[in-house]
């Protein structure tokens, strides 16, 4: 049996176009051993134009792998570290005074790069989360009198430390819940940290990396993805999902309903379709299947749900709240 | 007025019938009755002597008993007095006596007199009573105990428990076979579901299937409905968790499973997941030949798994 013939079609032209992906992929891995989960929900958020909160202690890598990721990618690299004294004009620009033709010229901010990593986003005030967070939904800024527009691509992935609040500000929910995915960067396990171990002894510096990724490639995949089917069961189903976060009741889960105070809203719908969809093209399939969306179905509601003051008791986590909706809703 | 004298006598003489003849009623002269109750009484416990005088209106009664020594073997506890007008030119005195009873057998009632004065205050005249009463005094304890027993509380009757006994038995007895007919209905029926051959049921399904194809449902439909018989008994023949899961993760569990027709499973599963999520349009051949292929696995299935 085939699939239907337009989609076979695509489906070839993913397989072609996915390639760099692959590249790019074995590329990272000479550099980044392990957190293969990471750098895969990094190429979703690319290809679905989202943005990423990483959440892990210190030492994880999360600098490096988002370094590397801007290498491999060929992609313009910006590090911002996050501190309390910030202003909003440290990341987007200021007006500069030229004494040669006596004017203010716009002088653009570190913002103005394809992958800005957003170093501990929550020691920075409120005014400068907001600036950036405007400019992640906005895609532009606007530097005195002159709105620019950001490089496209452009993808933010900010840092927060879980274990560190001290002298920090919280991100406000609706803030969070611009980013796509919340990516919790784990401990490498055993073999992996051996390796790490070695290789970092052995030369004492860090592999090359090569740019494996052409100018457009990323458009394409993105022109592409826009066209991935997507059923109206598996429409149904991530509906579903979302909306037994709201109401637990209505799918068989009554004991959550105490648990969740506020669900998620429908922009987490919008992102699980469109990381959906990202991922059934680094599967170089050309339609989603409910897989596609389990798999990435932590990472973009997990942030999204806010739990209420007996699951804190309890020490009962979001993860916890995906994993019974995910095992409740019936799968189409 | 002469007439009105006579009337009050005759009714006076009237009522004085009934009364003993402790004191012969008469003109003038004051009817006395004696009574005590219990008759019959074990040492120590107390009896109610009542004194009733009736006598004509205008006198006052009063009862003279002797000291406590000559009351013996009775001892006076308390007295109570209350008067009457049971009829025109008449009035009763009663004398309520509490008395507690010693000594052994039967005992007289004491000797007592009544005095009359008249409504000045004048003695009228004064009359010696010995009673014809008795009680009877039960010895329990030694002759010699003369220390008052002291009231009893009324006992009231005890609930019949024993009675109940049977009947409360009787419920607990039917009330554990319900219960052991309800553990053994329902061991049975989980039995009986334990037993039935997944593949059977599998299979009967997946011929009603065939039959409503024919019928005219569409491949679509058809496919749907095939890709929920599979997992149900994938899940129920080989105990993993199938239904609210993937593809994908069926792939993996059955994979470690190491089942035979694990290819042929998938294949299957993943025809059904290029219908329903692939807009893939099969035709009616290409469903029944699925339906048959179904068949097949659960058929060879039978061997291995749960």
């Amino acid at each position: 049996m085939q699939q239907a013939a337009g989609l076979e079609e695509l489906g070839r032209e993913i397989a072609v176009a996915s390639v760099f992906l692959d590249r790019a992929e074995e590329q990272i891995s000479r550099r980044i051993i392990g957190q293969k989960e990471v750098i895969r929900r990094v190429f979703i958020a690319l290809l679905a134009n989202g943005h990423i909160l990483l959440e892990g202690v210190p030492g994880l890598a999360k600098t490096l792998i988002v370094r590397t990721f801007a290498s491999a990618m060929n992609l313009q690299f910006q590090r911002i570290q996050f501190t309390p004294d910030m202003l909003p004009a440290d990341l987007v620009g200021t007006m500069v005074y030229n004494p040669k033709d006596m004017e203010f010229h716009p002088r653009q901010g570190p913002l103005f790069a394809n992958v800005i990593l957003a170093d501990e986003i929550n020691r920075s005030p409120a005014k400068v989360q907001s600036a950036l967070l405007e400019a992640m939904q906005e895609k532009q800024v606007t530097i005195g009198s002159s709105t620019f527009s950001l490089p496209d691509p452009f993808m933010v992935l900010a840092t927060q430390n879980p274990i560190e609040h001290e002298g920090t500000y919280l991100l406000p929910e609706a803030q969070i819940d611009r980013f796509m995915m919340k990516v919790i960067v784990d401990y490498p396990a055993y073999e992996e940290e051996l390796e790490i171990m070695q290789q970092a002894a052995a030369s004492g510096t860090i592999p090359e990396v090569m740019a494996v990724v052409e100018a457009g490639d990323i458009v394409r995949a993105r022109r592409l993805i826009d066209r991935i089917y997507v059923d109206p069961r598996v429409q149904r189903y991530i509906v579903d999902l979302v909306v037994a976060t709201r109401n637990p009741d209505r799918y068989g889960l009554a004991s959550l309903a105490a648990m969740i105070e506020y669900g998620a809203s429908p922009r987490a719908s919008i992102f699980l379709l469109l990381a959906a969809k990202a991922h059934a093209f680094l599967q170089h399939r050309a339609y989603i299947t409910p897989e596609d969306v389990k798999a990435i179905a932590y990472e973009t509601l997990r942030h999204r749900i806010i739990p209420g003051y007996e699951a804190e008791a309890d020490n009962i986590k979001t993860d916890d709240f995906v994993r019974e909706i995910l095992q409740h809703v019936q799968v189409p | 007025m002469i007439l009105i004298r006579a009337i009050s006598l005759l009714m006076a003489m009237l009522l004085m019938l009934p009364f003993p003849a402790c004191a012969k009623p008469g003109e003038g002269v004051p009817a006395v009755r004696v009574s005590a109750a219990p008759d019959s009484v074990y040492a120590g416990e107390r009896v109610i002597c009542m004194i009733r005088v009736r006598h004509p209106e205008g006198l006052l009664a009063a009862l003279e008993l002797p000291d406590s020594s000559a009351l013996a073997p009775f001892v006076l506890v308390g007295r109570n007095r209350s008067s009457s007008k049971p009829s025109p030119g008449f009035a009763e005195d009663r004398f309520e006596l509490e008395l507690a009873v010693f000594g052994s057998g039967r005992q007289n009632l004491p000797e007592f007199a009544i005095m009359f004065r008249d409504s000045e205050g004048h003695r009228t005249g004064r009359t010696h009573h010995r009673p014809e009463a008795s009680v009877y005094v039960k010895t329990l304890t030694p002759s010699g105990m003369n220390e008052l027993r002291p009231f009893k509380p009324p006992i009231k009757p005890e609930f019949p428990f024993l009675l109940l006994m049977p009947f409360l038995l009787a419920a607990f007895v039917l009330a554990g076979a319900v219960l052991l007919a309800l553990f053994l209905v329902k061991r049975k029926v989980r039995l009986f579901a334990e037993t039935v051959d997944p593949a059977q049921v599998a299979h009967r399904k997946l011929r009603k299937l065939g039959s409503r194809l024919s019928g005219g449902l569409a491949p679509v439909e058809c496919y749907d409905q095939l890709s929920g018989i599979m997992r149900e008994y994938l899940e129920r023949h080989y105990h993993i968790r199938a239904l609210e899961a993937v593809t994908q993760e069926i792939e993996r569990d059955l994979r470690k499973l190491g089942v035979s027709s694990f290819d042929a499973i998938m294949t299957l599963l993943k025809q059904s997941d290029l219908v329903k999520f692939a807009d893939s349009r099969p035709s009616v051949d290409e469903s029944l030949k699925s339906i048959r292929q179904a068949e097949d696995l659960i058929g060879s299935g039978r061997d291995g798994g749960g």
